[in-house]
């Protein structure tokens, strides 16, 4: 094999999974262990696109985390400027 | 790319300043993990905040006490940069152990089993359940 392992994003993967996302980081892990086992059977294409399901699944998990985090962000803010509207009562 | 590192350095500093001065267990403006907020399960990174709190102000039993997966999490993360880090450097082919094809899959074993035991409300699992 002379072509380098495809980039796995395990790291990544692990992030996600601990700092938010669940679904996406466990979906990354899973995509991150077939491109290992795929580029040690010798499939280097099949490694390839694991490779890319899991930079996409990675992705859309931190692109979720930023999201749910701004939203909430706002959510509460914009409740925080109603609250001091009407007399901070709820 | 470089404008996308200097920004992800950006948003690393913010953040470690929000989560060293804001103790998550005391505001109620940060995000609520979505799966505890709608069925009251803990998830696998249930905790994270507090415990990244815990861990800036250098308290590693806190860290412990909130999420104890974030400690292995951490040390993955720090094997793999070091691993990559020593290899760029001094131009050495030490094996990563993240590209070992097992690696993943114990790693999605302990993941589930982390899992379903910090959601045993019973002693000694409900210690694995953040505070």
């Amino acid at each position: 094999m002379d072509q380098t392992q495809p980039k796995n994003y395990l790291v990544e993967s692990i992030l996600v999974t601990i700092f938010c996302c669940q679904p996406f980081g466990i979906a990354g892990i899973v995509f991150a262990s077939q491109v290992n086992s795929k580029y040690a059977s010798g499939d280097y294409e099949g490694a390839l696109k694991a490779s890319e399901n899991a930079k996409k699944w990675m992705k859309w998990g931190i692109i979720s985390g930023v999201l749910l985090f701004v939203l909430s962000m706002i959510f509460v803010f914009a409740m925080g400027g109603l609250a001091v509207l009407s007399g901070g009562d709820f | 790319m470089k404008l996308k590192y200097i920004g992800m350095l950006l948003l690393t500093i913010v953040l470690a300043f929000l989560y060293f001065f804001i103790n998550p267990s005391e505001v109620d403006f940060l995000p609520k993990c979505p799966l505890y907020l709608t069925t009251g399960i803990y998830c696998p990174g249930c905790g994270s905040q507090r415990a990244t709190h815990q861990l800036l102000n250098f308290n590693i039993i806190g860290v412990f006490q909130q999420n104890a997966l974030f400690v292995l999490g951490l040390l993955i993360i720090g094997y793999h940069f070091l691993i990559s880090g020593f290899n760029y450097f001094f131009k050495k082919h030490n094996y990563n152990y993240i590209y070992h094809p097992k690696t993943p899959i114990v790693l999605l074993i302990v993941i589930f089993v982390f899992w379903i035991l910090r959601n045993i409300p019973y002693y000694p699992f409900n210690l694995l359940a953040p505070k």
